[in-house]
């Protein structure tokens, strides 16, 4: 049977200890002090990591740079919209999330981004509103009507400042449930509004890491919910939050020698099909996906 | 590496500062916090003395600066708080350039009203329990929120008024036009960023409160409603406290401290400043100054405590006072770029197209992003 984020909070799973959050704290500290000294930065000029930043640099650093970092389409739009009315079924009382509301949430909370691009596109709007419909119909049942004790709260920030504030970490969880001081174990949910694969999970894993070291207690789960219908459980164990960690470090080497002046490498693979800089990169260029054979003439 | 101005600008969406690192931090304890022990730095061995000192000094300094004003109602009234003291402070040509328009406040919106909902919804949850003579239940956030604006609707029960006198405040009197509009998705938004506000906070200092606890800057019997001062009764400058709470009684051995609570630590990297500011006005407002002021972070969890002495005193009355200078400075000369201090403020700021200093900050800055290299 799939387990969804209704059964996660029904048996929440027992969280790790957090013994060892203090060491992980203290080889990422030792870790960004290493990187610091290579790139320069300092507290009043820090290296600022997210989530998107560090599977950038892991992914690809020659797009991880790039000032291009994609225009907001129709696609982004619609996981803008999505993103939303899965917050607003997390706080508010309502059942049912539409498009609509979910844009005047949007609004409200001061980004008037997507009911601008709306109005531009007028009526030919419709076929994006409807394809967020029915996304959003998939996705917001099962945040709707969380128990109150929950403390369903969205947008948590989360920032960890490390090798005294030279490198810092931040983010914004879509939905944070449970966790000190409510007495309940957290569960980390992100809300994703493509399709669902498989470098989801990273988002996760990080903003664990990220709470863990907040909170000084391990969350329980990272549930990754998709509009696409998916719902990914992952329930925390040591090694998750010891290999965010690892990404981490690695993600901070990688700006190092970038913030030195080392020219990007350039890793090509999936994400080349929908990067903005494929036309300037010969390695994104060449690159095919698994199967495809180029085709010449004769 | 590029040398000259800041080669670094903050990543959209994400926080823009990087506060004080992890450098003798605490992180957040399940044990409540203890009152604040007097720190034997250069602390104020006579609070209430050096209340009046301060007060004297900054009135002094204010009127001298009020004094350099073409007319004396020139300037008209200028409210200080933490925001302006910060933008004046940063960079002087942009805090004139904002005019009335920067200065006044900008209207109630979600971003603005979270915390301020979310220490009445507080407020009120802790007055409910003492008016029942129970000890105030862990509250949950969002719960919280919503019996306190449905309280704001409740009849008065003194009289004829809607909301009882109690619960009013500015920021009630606007959530109740926002729901008789039905204006559901601003509700909505108050409600996320309002408990977003008490759930960190309650976080970070645990729960039950820390005793001797009073929360500031919220209504009704459990809060202190605000912290201000005015020179004397003429002065058209009003210097606004804003602390969240305060941690021990007020007596005239000191012995309290001011709790800032902030959701992120990205709004601003200058934590001594901030504390500095609060506590200058606090120490006018009240008319004793804190042993500390205790901020702390929703974001990262962090509690920092910083003592209260001479040097931190003077920093928050430069504060206060360079307010005061600017909008006299602006009666004539409003955005000016001579005096200019390029930051990542650059980048939102009206008035780069004028600013020399400001346009070569950004070409170095546009190259550099989160402080990686742009290609």
């Amino acid at each position: 049977m799939v387990e969804g984020l209704g059964d996660v909070l029904a048996r929440p799973p027992q969280p790790p200890s957090p013994d060892g959050i203090a060491a992980l704290r203290t080889a990422l500290d030792a870790g960004a002090r290493a990187a610091r000294a290579v790139g320069g930065w300092s507290q009043e000029e820090p290296l600022r990591l997210s989530k998107h930043v560090v599977t950038g640099l892991l992914r690809c650093p020659r797009r991880a740079l790039s000032d291009d970092q994609g225009a907001g389409g129709d696609d982004v739009v619609v996981g803008w919209v999505v993103d939303a009315a899965a917050k607003l079924a997390a706080v508010s009382p309502r059942r049912h999330v539409t498009v609509d509301a979910a844009v005047a949430f949007l609004s409200a909370l001061g980004d008037g981004t997507v009911a601008e691009h709306l109005a531009d596109l007028g009526p030919a709007g419709e076929r994006l509103t409807s394809d967020a419909a029915a996304r959003i119909n998939r996705l917001t049942a099962s945040l709707a009507g969380v128990d109150a004790g929950w403390w369903p709260r969205v947008e948590d920030p989360v920032r960890a400042a490390l090798a005294g504030g030279a490198v810092t970490v931040a983010g914004r969880i879509d939905v944070l449930l449970g966790g000190p001081p409510t007495g309940r174990p957290g569960v980390i949910v992100e809300v994703k509004g493509g399709r669902w694969h498989d470098g989801m999970r990273a988002d996760g894993h990080l903003y664990a890491l990220l709470v863990a070291l907040r909170d000084g207690e391990v969350p329980a789960s990272a549930v990754t919910i998709v509009s696409d219908g998916t719902t990914h459980v992952e329930h925390m164990r040591p090694a998750l939050l010891e290999h965010a960690a690892e990404r981490l470090d690695e993600a901070m080497r990688v700006a190092a020698r970038l913030a030195a002046g080392e020219p990007p490498a350039m890793l090509p693979g999936a994400h080349c099909g929908h990067c903005p800089v494929r036309p300037d990169c010969p390695a994104g260029r060449a690159w095919r996906p698994p199967g495809d054979v180029a085709v010449s003439a004769p | 590496m590029p040398s000259g101005g800041n080669r670094f600008r903050p990543i959209e969406g994400e926080a823009i500062s990087s506060g004080p690192g992890t450098d003798g931090f605490h992180l957040a304890s399940p044990e409540p916090i203890a009152s604040v022990a007097p720190t034997p730095r250069k602390r104020a061995s006579d609070p209430v003395g050096t209340a009046d000192r301060l007060r004297a000094e900054a009135g002094r300094r204010i009127a001298e600066a009020l004094a350099g004003a073409p007319s004396p109602g020139a300037v008209g009234d200028g409210y200080g708080g933490w925001v302006a003291a910060r933008e004046a402070a940063t960079c002087p040509a942009r805090y004139r350039g904002e005019g009335g328009r920067g200065w006044g406040f900008p209207g109630w919106s979600p971003p603005l009203a979270g915390g301020a909902c979310g220490r009445a919804a507080l407020a009120h949850h802790i007055a409910e329990a003492d008016r029942s003579g129970r000890r105030a239940t862990l509250p949950m956030p969002l719960d919280a929120i919503r019996v306190w604006m449905r309280a704001l609707r409740a009849p008065g029960e003194t009289g004829d008024g809607r909301t009882p006198p109690v619960e009013r405040s500015g920021v009630g009197d606007w959530v109740c036009e926002v729901w008789d509009a039905g204006d559901s998705a601003t509700l909505a938004a108050v409600a996320a960023l309002a408990g977003r506000w008490l759930a960190g906070f309650v976080r970070v200092l645990g729960w039950p409160l820390p005793p001797g606890l009073t929360l500031l800057n919220a209504p009704g019997p459990a809060a202190v409603s605000t912290l201000r001062w005015r020179p004397d009764k003429a002065s058209p400058v009003t210097v606004a406290c804003g602390a969240d709470a305060r941690l021990g009684r007020v007596t005239g051995a000191g012995g309290f401290a001011l709790v800032v609570h902030r959701v992120t630590t990205g709004d601003d990297d200058a934590l001594r400043d901030r504390a500095a500011f609060e506590a200058a006005a606090a120490t006018l407002a009240i008319g004793v100054a804190p042993d500390s002021v205790l901020t702390t972070a929703g974001d990262t969890g962090e509690r920092v405590t910083v003592p209260v002495d001479d040097d931190l005193l003077a920093l928050g009355t430069e504060r206060v006072v360079t307010v005061v200078a600017q909008r006299v400075v602006a009666v004539e000369r409003g955005f000016d770029p001579t005096d200019a201090t390029p930051s990542r403020a650059c980048r939102h700021c009206d008035h780069l197209a004028d600013c020399p200093a400001g346009e070569a900050w950004m070409r170095v800055a546009e190259r550099w992003r989160g402080g990686l290299p742009v290609l």
